[in-house]
């Protein structure tokens, strides 16, 4: 009322007109990205609820803010949709997936196959067409990890049972997807079951290979290329999804399982702590995802939900998603020798319906092969399911308790300590390698002496150029301190690092050898694994391992870190040093175990390539 | 909540149960008022591109063969078209039939008296002249003799965009505009971008597309208010659109893809100066 008197006297004074256009549709989409999840989680209802309330407000149905033939916002969801999809598979952690294999394969079977079936099964009674019936199982048998963080929070991140969910995700989102993918391939497309299978068989295929093979090296040449650009890396990641979903279209696969392949190929090349996952994290958390839920919200509409026909699709999808994931948790906990609360927890980071399910849903919608009810009555189905997930989450971290936090991979986060950035090629490229293995970070930091008059920022900016090259996505720094070593141990223990490499001084002199050997003889400070590193080389040859004299405590260590380098378990170098020393080449890494007593005598001056000498003691590490 | 299994699986057998009793189609479910056969009502037949032949034998058109797909995907074996005038369409009388295909722009005004699908074809207003006339802003645009179809959004769009220097002919059919400008009573019409591509390409010798105004309006069926088959109607077109079935009418009968938004070779009119 007071707004349009306001507007009335402005009128009568000015030529002002009604708000439309883009910046009025942008400021009322933004207002209620702002708004929607404050609102909601006051009343300690999860914010994603609060974004698909919030589009209903807005949209056609709620105040006709957004009308039915805008296509901007849509169009934005479009995009917020394949994002949501990538960083679905960029943030797996495929680790977990490798670690509990087992576990996560029985489960992910068995919370995929219950709700598909149960789903399925539903669709058929309702007497739904075929592709309707098996798309709505595919739907209901994915899950979103809503309650992660909750049980993250507690402490039980690396709890089994969470491990095995977590790891389970990429099993099931991959399967709705293909689902999918052949839901959509035989819509009103006329052809027989022959003809779709093969199109979408070879479509996947082509896709796997563009996505799995030629993906991730164009975006780690990209990034060896442009890396030092942090807008440009992000622009590359954009880039990959949206081509990845564009290959997907071009077999009349939905885009969206290209986003996600797309996504599970960059994984090991957008570490999860490292900062291009953060600003991918940032603007999709921000702006992308948030749109895609608002442009949801614009389909829910009330008069519908209220009708008995909805609220009984609602009832019976809620009956056989939840059962199908309760029965599944249940049976996988006997199965694998959880505890009961274990058990709740596979069921509380399993039951909630977002990421796949709406898209899967909004495809069928797309498509024509699901109407509003169906669609309103999913968004029910999320609603409940996110809030008894989060609920039971809550409840069994609780009855767990504040698990002990599980042991981290050595290449979870690697400090590389630089005094010389001319000399850090070869760290780089060593802490790279190990650190992919791991899903880990590198962060380089290039350490001064403490009575240096200046910030040496041309050697920053070095260094900076040196770990682009390499690949390192971490965040590159300046400390001060008495000796590279000492700088890069305290750099370490503050980032809790799992592993320091040090670049090797070319100076190598007496107080820093005996600083080295006391950080490696000091097995209660608390300090990380540590490692020597000399060479210059950018491109790794041949992994090797040499055994020194008495090396007992560092050989585990060297042994791991080079089963990482060489993706294998490496060559062992046996025998006279005339029998091997003609076969290393400028580019070989050879990983040199060292007695800490004598640590920095061991640097082996004349071995060629990168020599890689490990300093830390055996129980240190997993 | 405990892990029940027991509960969960008493939950599930109560569902299947409940499904196994049927419901209404996943895409909603279309109840023709005819049995088996489609009604549509239209406002003028023949109208260029949208319709051809007559109301008893249409022949073609994009909006007849939008009706016969949508008669096809309900499973329905005939398509009987009525003519009912403009006006009375979207005050929400059809005529008896099961839903109206005829230009009908999509208007919160009219939703009050009808339920509409949702769009099939984006209508952005657009000023049809002779071959010959320039309008390449909205300066030029106001200088020209309007006429527009009364009760449209076009008569609104010409008003408040436009505001013509002189009062525009205001007429109640299309037909009678266009008549205005073949005889030179008027220098411009204000038209549906599609109508008057169509036009344009049927008699290019008596009109061109000289601009068009930068707009969402879109075109749908309109449906009688509080139809329960919107949902179906709805579904369906989505399900034409995707698998490409509208495009192709559109290329078909239109020969312009406007499917997506304003055509690119029809210049927007500038209307900041």
């Amino acid at each position: 009322m007071i707004a349009s008197e306001v507007h009335g006297v402005l009128a009568a004074i000015v030529d002002i007109s009604s708000p439309k256009g883009a910046p009025w549709e942008f400021l009322v989409i933004f207002a209620t990205l702002l708004l929607g999840p404050v609102v909601i989680e006051r009343a300690r209802i999860p914010g994603i609820i609060g974004l698909l309330l919030g589009g209903y407000v807005i949209g056609p149905h709620g105040l006709d803010l957004i009308g039915s033939g805008n296509t901007t916002i849509p169009d934005l969801g479009q995009l917020g949709l394949l994002y949501l999809m990538f960083v679905a598979g960029v943030e797996l952690d495929l680790n977990l997936l490798r670690r509990h294999r087992r576990a996560a394969i029985v489960f992910g079977l068995l919370t995929f196959a219950l709700p598909m079936l149960f789903g399925t099964l539903v669709g058929v009674g309702l007497g739904w067409q075929a592709q309707a019936a098996i798309l709505l199982g595919s739907l209901l048998a994915s899950h979103t990890l809503i309650a992660y963080p909750t049980v993250r929070d507690a402490g039980l991140a690396s709890d089994p049972a969470v491990a095995t969910v977590v790891g389970s995700t990429v099993l099931t989102d991959t399967l709705t997807l293909i689902v999918l993918a052949a839901v959509a391939g035989s819509v009103g497309s006329g052809r027989s079951s022959l003809d779709v299978a093969v199109q979408v068989v070879v479509g996947l295929g082509v896709l796997a290979a563009f996505s799995l093979i030629l993906l991730p090296l164009a975006a780690a040449w990209a990034f060896r290329l442009f890396g030092a650009e942090r807008s440009v890396r992000y622009v590359v990641a954009i880039t990959s999804f949206l081509a990845a979903a564009t290959v997907a279209e071009l077999f009349g696969i939905e885009g969206i399982v290209g986003a996600f392949f797309a996504g599970l190929a960059l994984n090991r090349l957008v570490p999860n702590e490292g900062q291009l996952m953060d600003r991918i994290g940032f603007f999709g958390g921000a702006v992308f995802i948030p749109v895609f839920l608002v442009s949801v919200g614009l389909i829910l509409n009330p008069a519908v939900i209220a009708q008995g026909e909805t609220l009984k699709l609602a009832g019976l999808f809620i009956a056989a998603c939840m059962g199908g994931k309760i029965l599944a948790a249940w049976l996988s906990a006997r199965v694998l020798g959880f505890s009961r609360a274990q058990g709740e927890l596979l069921f509380s980071l399993s039951a909630a319906q977002a990421a796949a399910t709406l898209a899967a849903t909004i495809v069928g919608f797309d498509l024509g092969l699901f109407g509003s009810s169906v669609v309103n009555a999913v968004l029910l189905l999320i609603f409940v399911s996110v809030l008894a997930s989060t609920i039971v989450a809550r409840r069994a971290s609780s009855r767990l308790g504040s698990a002990e936090h599980g042991e981290r991979p050595i290449g979870a986060r690697i400090v590389v300590g630089v005094g010389d950035p001319s000399l850090a090629a070869g760290a780089l490229s060593v802490a790279v390698r190990i650190a992919r293995a791991d899903g880990g970070v590198v962060d380089p930091v290039l350490v001064v002496a403490n009575t240096a008059p200046f910030a040496p920022k041309a050697a920053h900016q070095r260094l900076l150029g040196a770990a682009a090259l390499a690949g390192v996505d971490g965040i590159v720094s300046t400390v001060l301190d008495g000796s590279v070593v000492r700088g890069a141990m305290h750099a370490g223990l503050a980032s809790e690092a799992t592993l320091v490499l040090v670049v090797e001084p070319p100076e190598w002199d007496a107080a820093e050898r005996e600083e080295a050997r006391l950080i490696g003889d000091d097995h209660q400070s608390g300090f990380p694994p540590f490692a020597i590193v000399r060479g210059t080389a950018t491109r790794l040859g041949t992994v090797r391992t040499l055994p020194y004299a008495g090396s007992g405590d560092s050989q585990v260590l060297a042994d791991e870190l080079a089963r990482r380098v060489a993706r294998r378990t490496a060559e062992e170098l046996a025998g006279e040093r005339s029998d091997w020393a003609g076969r290393l080449a400028p580019s070989d890494v050879t990983f040199v175990s060292a007695r800490t007593g004598d640590s920095t005598d061991a640097l082996m001056p004349e071995l060629p390539g990168i020599v890689v000498t490990t300093l830390a003691p055996a129980q240190q590490l997993e | 909540m405990p892990l029940t299994p027991r509960l969960a699986a008493i939950a599930i057998v109560l569902a299947l149960g409940v499904a196994a009793c049927g419901g209404t189609g996943a895409a909603g479910t279309f109840a023709p008022r005819t049995p088996d056969t489609l009604t549509v009502a239209t406002a003028q037949v023949p109208d260029p591109g949208f319709w051809s032949g007559t109301a008893t034998h249409p022949t073609g058109g994009f909006e007849y063969e939008l009706a016969r797909a949508l008669a096809a995907h309900f499973g329905l074996a005939r398509t009987k078209v009525v003519v009912v005038p403009f006006a009375q369409l979207v005050g929400g009388d059809l005529g008896g039939a099961d839903l109206a295909l005829s230009d009908i722009t999509v208007t919160s005004e009219r939703s009050q008296h009808v339920s509409f699908s949702s769009s099939y074809l984006s209508a952005p207003p657009a000023i049809l002249v002779r071959p010959g006339t320039q309008v390449p802003d909205v300066h030029a645009a106001q200088a020209l003799r309007w006429a527009v179809q009364g009760g449209t959004t076009l008569q609104r769009a010409l008003e408040e965009t436009i505001e013509p220097s002189s009062p525009p002919l205001v007429l109640h059919h299309q037909r009678e505009a266009l008549g205005a400008l073949r005889s030179g009573r008027v220098n411009a019409v204000m038209i549906d971008l599609p109508v008057a591509l169509a036009y344009a390409r049927e008699a290019p010798h008596a009109y061109a597309v000289a601009a068009q105004l930068p707009s969402e309006a879109v075109l749908a069926a309109a449906l009688p208010k509080g139809s329960g088959n919107v949902e179906a109607v709805d579904s369906a077109l989505r399900a034409l659109n995707a698998d490409g079935t509208i495009e192709r009418l559109a290329e078909e009968w239109l020969h312009t893809d406007v499917s997506e938004g304003s055509d690119e070779q029809v210049p927007a009119l500038r209307i900041e100066s």
